[in-house]
Order: structure tokens, then sequence, then C-alpha cells
């Protein structure tokens, strides 16, 4: 049989085997938002976020820089807002290109980092005030990051990116060890490692979509 | 391997077996199931004429290979497109002919 039509010639079984490979990568491409759009605004309030808090509030109540005691959660918590507005914009232009279960499941998704904040922001309300500041400080750090980490890992279960999963997986690891080591360290721990990790997984995941 | 092409002529699928069509179904089976692709966006991605597009679209959907919805996004109307079932199968089908041609 022929082509019922006088298109561009059928090319040889490798040629269109490849001819099919390049366009599955362009349409996933074009269909995943920007990796550095999803991972790096996070990465770098992190970075700097707990930077500040380590710098102001070190291990054993010292302080490195004496900062206003202000700085570092208003710091951080400009940079997550900012990084929340710039995921949200990034994400849901390409939500828009397609529509069905698969845009569904991304609101979804980004509706449960909402929820679960929001949840774990009025349970460790009630603990502030009970707890010593330095303890305090790593209540609400510690379990942030966890909720971070274990959001990553479903993340990575939905859609199947192993990659996202890693993400998930290092975040939780480093935020054990800091928490075992204790508040000061912890933000040091998240800053480097927490924030470096966020700022790799957004080079990793655009290398592979180039 | 196999260097002799007669069988690609007689065993490949006719609809998909055009250069401008197995581009199209490629880029479509990337999508989920049930998940719908603007026009705009599937013709950017495949950097082909909206014009093109349309007719490649139409000898699929006659095939029943993909489904085309015009629907509304708030107020703009939009063209929505498609990999039904029998195109996914036969996009399936078409990739494991072209892969036993390479190994026998």
């Amino acid at each position: 049989m022929t082509p019922i039509d006088d298109d561009a010639p059928p090319l040889d079984p490798a040629e269109s085997l490849a001819l099919i490979e390049r366009e599955r990568h362009n349409l996933g491409r074009d269909l995943s938002p920007d990796p550095r759009m999803m991972f790096w605004p996070w990465g770098i309030a992190w970075l700097v976020g707990f930077t500040l808090f380590f710098l102001r509030f070190g291990p054993d109540g010292r302080v490195f820089v004496d900062l206003p005691e202000w700085i570092p959660l208003t710091g951080l918590a400009l940079l997550m807002v900012a990084a929340g507005i710039t995921t949200g914009i990034a994400g849901s232009r390409v939500s828009s290109r397609v529509s069905g279960p698969s845009t569904r499941q991304g609101i979804m998704y980004g509706v449960s980092w909402s929820i679960a904040f929001t949840a774990f922001s009025i349970l460790f309300g009630q603990f502030s005030d009970l707890l010593p500041e330095d303890k305090a400080g790593l209540l609400w750090a510690g379990g942030m990051v966890a909720l971070t980490g274990a959001l990553h890992m479903a993340g990575g279960a939905v859609w199947n990116d192993r990659d996202l999963f890693v993400l998930g997986a290092w975040t939780s690891a480093i935020n054990v060890a800091g928490i075992l080591i204790g508040p000061g360290w912890h933000a040091l721990i998240v800053a480097v490692a927490g924030g470096g990790g966020m700022i790799a997984a957004g080079i990793i995941g655009w290398q592979r979509l180039r | 391997m196999s260097d002799n092409s007669e069988p690609l002529v007689t065993e490949l699928d006719p609809v998909i077996h055009a250069q401008a069509r197995l581009r199209v179904v490629s880029a479509l089976s990337v999508l989920g199931e049930h998940d719908r692709i603007t026009f705009p966006q599937l013709q950017e991605s495949l950097r082909m004429t909206a014009g093109n597009l349309s007719v490649h679209l139409r000898k699929l959907e006659d095939a029943g290979y993909v489904e085309v919805t015009k629907t509304h996004q708030g107020r703009t109307p939009a063209t929505l497109v498609r990999l039904t079932r029998r195109g996914r199968l036969a996009f399936d089908d078409y990739t494991a002919a072209l892969r036993a041609l390479l190994n026998p």
C-alpha cells in the first residue's frame, strides 16, 4: 500500500523512529514548565533566607551578624511569596495549553501545597509561645522543610518523575540530619544542601528538556 | 537488520505512513489518554502552518485517529485535539512495526 496522499515520502525505519522521538521530545518540552522557573526561585529563597537565619540565630545562641531580629523571617517570607508567584505563573502558563485530567492533576497538586502549609502553620502557631525561641524556630523550619520534601516525593510519584522524587528524598534526609544536629546548624544545612538541591534540580531538569 | 524496504510499504499503516501525519500523531502520543491540546500549541510545537495542520488533522479524524473539539476557554473559542484510543493503538502498532523492521 502507498501513502494516501502525496505528502513527503516516507523515511526509512530508523529515520522514522528518530522523527517520532524528536516530535515527542518537542511536545513534551513545550508542555513542561521550565524547571529553572519552578526550582530556582525556591532554591534562592532557601539559600538566602536560611543563611540569614544562620547568621542571626546561629548554633548555641551565637550571633554571627547582628541583624535586626525581624530580618531573617521577613526576608524568607518575602522570598517564598515571590517564589510562589513565579512558579504559579510558570505552571499555569503551561497548563493552559492542555485540558483534561493532567490539568486537574496539576491543580490538585498545587492546591495540596497551600492546604498542607496552612495546616502546618496553624498547628505550629499553637506551640510557638510554649517553646524556647530556638526550638520554636526549629519546629517551624523543620516542619516546613519536611512537608516540602514529602510533597516533592509525592509529585515524583504522581508524574513518575524520578528526579523530583530524589529531590524530595534528599530534602527529607538533610532536614532530619539538621534537626538532629540542632538549631542554627539546621538553618545552614537547609540553606546550602536544601537550597542547593533545588537549584541543582532546576539545572538537571533544564538540561534534560533542552 | 533488514535493508529491504518492501515490507515497509506493504505492512505499515498508510494513514500515518506520511511524514507530516506521523509527526502529528507522535506529538499527540505524549498527551495523557484523555488530555486535549490546544490547536495553536500543537501547531507551534510541530512548526506547521495552520492550514497544513488542519488538512492532516482532517485526514486523521476521518480515520478515527484523532478527535477535534471546538469549545470555549472563557470567552475565546478554542480548538482542542486529542489522540483517540484507536489512534494510539495505530501509533503503537506503527512504532512496533518500525522496530521489527530494524531488528527482525
